[in-house]
């Protein structure tokens, strides 16, 4: 039960606090707070339950995207700004960061597989997200809002 | 009918979602949509992520066309959404000419903000909860709260300093978390240098440029998706150099 809680819910917990922090930043109001920080937990949890490896990011990629469609049908808004804060957890930022320090320190064997693996993430994340959003629309054509 | 008015409020509206961070088949589709609404038959729009085009032919076949650049932006939701939902009440209702360029006038002053103060807290609550993520215990939160509140700081107040020039701001400010992350590691409570500057480099990280790549791509804009990607890899190799560098000085000490 203690396993749950430290190793899933506190995590959860601190993606919502993080993503709620984001929507400062990018000028969210109200209730899209809320939606912003939830959808950031979702995919935290679905990252961690699929073993934070590239195809779990891709697996928490797609959950984040069906929420952010569903939540943009529910609220009649653009999906972008709940699509782009709950993303933001799972960009690759310490992927980055190693592989310009194992650069730095001039291990080009490792430098590269960070590298590869840090864009694999964000290749993870950029097609799951898509592919989420194009089947949902694909499936549930009639609950887009009319068009502009 | 006044066709120029037309295209100067279609022009306006457009430019205005450009600057909110919106997608460009929005941009493209809401003025297309608006023009259509007031009566026109095949107006033509093209953006590209920092050039709006809207050209109209009158029905007297008089060709008249609007070009705007669009200076570099952050993004800005609550003016995307407001934006969208005018455009989507002036194509249902088309209000005379006067009343609806009006109503676009006045979208960028009614957007309520954060104060600055708000924003940085923001910057630094990102990175402390960013901490645990990564494996950090409370001393690292509270160091990384600390280097996001200087990232914050250099972002909102030293535009003056550092200029428009994303790239170099990126650098700057990366190399700034990295220095202080390794001085409050060092002299101060922190843990972990590497948890503490990866929590404080997600602030910079270009999540924003890769999602909006990837929904460019989604909807057929190539052209604009190469753009923001090769914007993202810029991003990311700036905070690299950055924090390469902020890491180099910090070791003097």
């Amino acid at each position: 039960m203690e396993a749950i809680l430290t190793d899933y819910a506190l995590p959860c917990v601190c993606a919502f606090w993080a993503c709620v922090g984001f929507t400062l930043m990018y000028n969210i109001h109200g209730l899209g707070k809320l939606i912003a920080g939830v959808g950031g937990a979702l995919g935290w949890l679905v990252y961690l339950l699929g073993g934070r490896t590239i195809f779990a990011a891709f697996l928490a990629a797609a959950a984040i995207g069906v929420f952010a469609e569903v939540m943009s049908r529910v609220r009649r808004c653009p999906v972008t700004g709940y699509l782009l804060v709950a993303l933001l957890p799972l960009v690759p930022g310490g992927g980055i960061y190693y592989a310009m320090r194992h650069c730095v320190a001039g291990e080009t064997d490792q430098f590269l597989s960070t590298l590869l693996h840090t864009l694999g993430m964000a290749a993870a994340l950029a097609v799951g997200a898509m592919l989420a959003s194009s089947v949902f629309r694909a499936i549930f054509p009639r609950l887009r809002p009319p068009k502009k | 009918m006044d066709y120029e008015q037309l295209l100067n409020m279609a022009a306006e509206l457009g430019y205005q979602l450009m600057y909110s961070g919106a997608e460009i088949y929005r941009v493209e589709e809401s003025a297309r949509r608006l023009l259509q609404a007031y009566g026109l038959e095949s107006p033509e729009v093209f953006a590209i992520p920092n050039c709006l085009i809207v050209s109209v032919a009158t029905p007297e076949g008089q060709p008249v066309t609007r070009m705007r650049r669009v200076p570099s932006h952050g993004t800005d939701i609550e003016l995307l959404e407001r934006c969208n939902g005018l455009c989507r009440r002036l194509c249902a209702e088309v209000p005379p000419l006067d009343e609806a360029q009006a109503a676009v006038a006045a979208l960028p002053e009614a957007i309520p903000r954060h104060s600055p103060r708000l924003m940085l807290l923001g910057y630094g609550a990102a990175p402390a909860f960013f901490a645990p993520l990564f494996g950090g215990g409370l001393w690292d939160m509270a160091c990384a709260f600390l280097c996001g509140l200087a990232v914050g700081l250099c972002l909102l107040y030293g535009g003056k300093f550092l200029g428009a020039n994303n790239f170099f701001r990126t650098a700057v400010c990366s190399a700034l978390a990295a220095l202080l992350a390794i001085v409050l590691v060092k002299a101060g409570p922190g843990e972990s240098v590497d948890v503490v500057t990866i929590s404080a480099l997600m602030v910079l990280v270009p999540g924003v440029a890769l999602t909006n790549a990837m929904r460019e791509i989604m909807a057929g804009d190539t052209y604009s998706a190469l753009s923001r990607t090769a914007d993202a890899i810029l991003v990311a190799s700036a905070i690299a150099l950055g924090a390469a560098a902020g890491q180099a000085l910090g070791g003097l000490f």
